[in-house]
């Protein structure tokens, strides 16, 4: 199985600081291509993503930090007509974790269905003790 | 109630919209005046999924202008969105009786110019824009209320009308 590529499409500087942090955790990390929205029309940033996804043919994920934000929206207008692409939202460092550990195993789609899943368990509580 | 806020933004919907915006004023809807979105179902499905909880009425600019004194009258809050200042001259020129729109992000492209960091002008915005101002209509920029306006003709001469 090959590969999933992904790219991180999110505000400000937060997906190169995200990649970073990741890295810190996982090691050199390479094949994963990241992108701020700062700045950027709905046209540009669109074009920006068409532009790093057009090289996969076998799909890929798009991965951004919230639903509704432009990162979503355009990511979602560039796989428009490419059911191969797949967006991913609300994604933080567990997420791009669990990625980075099951990017060569599973499909694009599964590897999505598993990032939304383990999303949702990602976020816990710690209670302070009395 | 209804009519809470009228903003220009190429992106439409967008974060600053649904979260900065829309988590402050809880609008019941989301009006975006476009043509072109209104004429693509695609894209209307896209912009009234991309604002859980909140109605997304995609229209033309030509039937947002006729809806918008119902709209003023209805119960519940309302955005306006359009994508450029000469979608937003139409409207007006259409009939919607609007006296501020809000500059929230007209990006670079070339041929145009800086205005501030989240605003760029080309010749046809600046003629839309000496328009509306011609007709009382306030032109503000501010990108997300945490942030105070500022009035475009402050910082573009060139826009005021003669």
């Amino acid at each position: 199985m090959s590969r999933v590529p992904a790219l991180l499409v999110m505000h400000a500087d937060l997906a190169a600081a995200l990649l970073r942090a990741a890295e810190r955790v996982y090691g050199p990390i390479e094949g994963v291509e990241v992108l701020s929205n700062e700045g950027l029309s709905r046209d540009a940033l669109e074009k920006q993503i068409v532009h790093t996804v057009g090289g996969w043919s076998e799909g890929g994920l798009v991965l951004t930090d919230f639903w509704g934000g432009s990162c979503h929206i355009c990511g979602a207008s560039a796989a428009r007509g490419r059911g191969e692409l797949v967006i991913v939202t609300g994604i933080n460092l567990p997420l791009l974790l669990d990625y980075l550990h099951n990017r060569d195993s599973l499909t694009v789609d599964a590897l999505a269905e598993r990032l939304q899943k383990k999303g949702q368990d990602s976020i816990r509580i710690q209670r302070g003790s009395a | 109630m209804s009519w809470l806020i009228h903003r220009i933004d190429d992106r439409l919907i967008h974060g600053q919209v649904v979260i900065a915006w829309g988590e402050r004023m809880r609008p019941k809807r989301i009006v975006i005046a476009d043509d072109a979105a209104a004429a693509d179902s695609w894209e209307r499905g896209l912009l009234a999924s991309a604002a859980p909880g909140v109605a997304v009425e995609v229209l033309s600019v030509e039937a947002a202008a006729l809806g918008y004194d119902a709209e003023s009258a209805r119960e519940g809050g309302a955005f306006l969105l359009v994508r450029d200042l000469v979608s937003a001259l139409r409207l007006v020129e259409l009939g919607a009786r609007i006296d501020r729109f809000t500059l929230g992000g007209l990006h670079y492209a070339p041929g145009k110019d800086r205005i501030n960091e989240y605003v760029y002008l080309g010749a046809e915005d600046r003629r839309a824009a000496r328009e509306l101002i011609g007709r009382g209509v306030r032109l503000e920029l501010q990108d997300v209320p945490a942030t105070t306006p500022t009035a475009l003709a402050d910082l573009d001469a060139s826009v005021r009308s003669a």
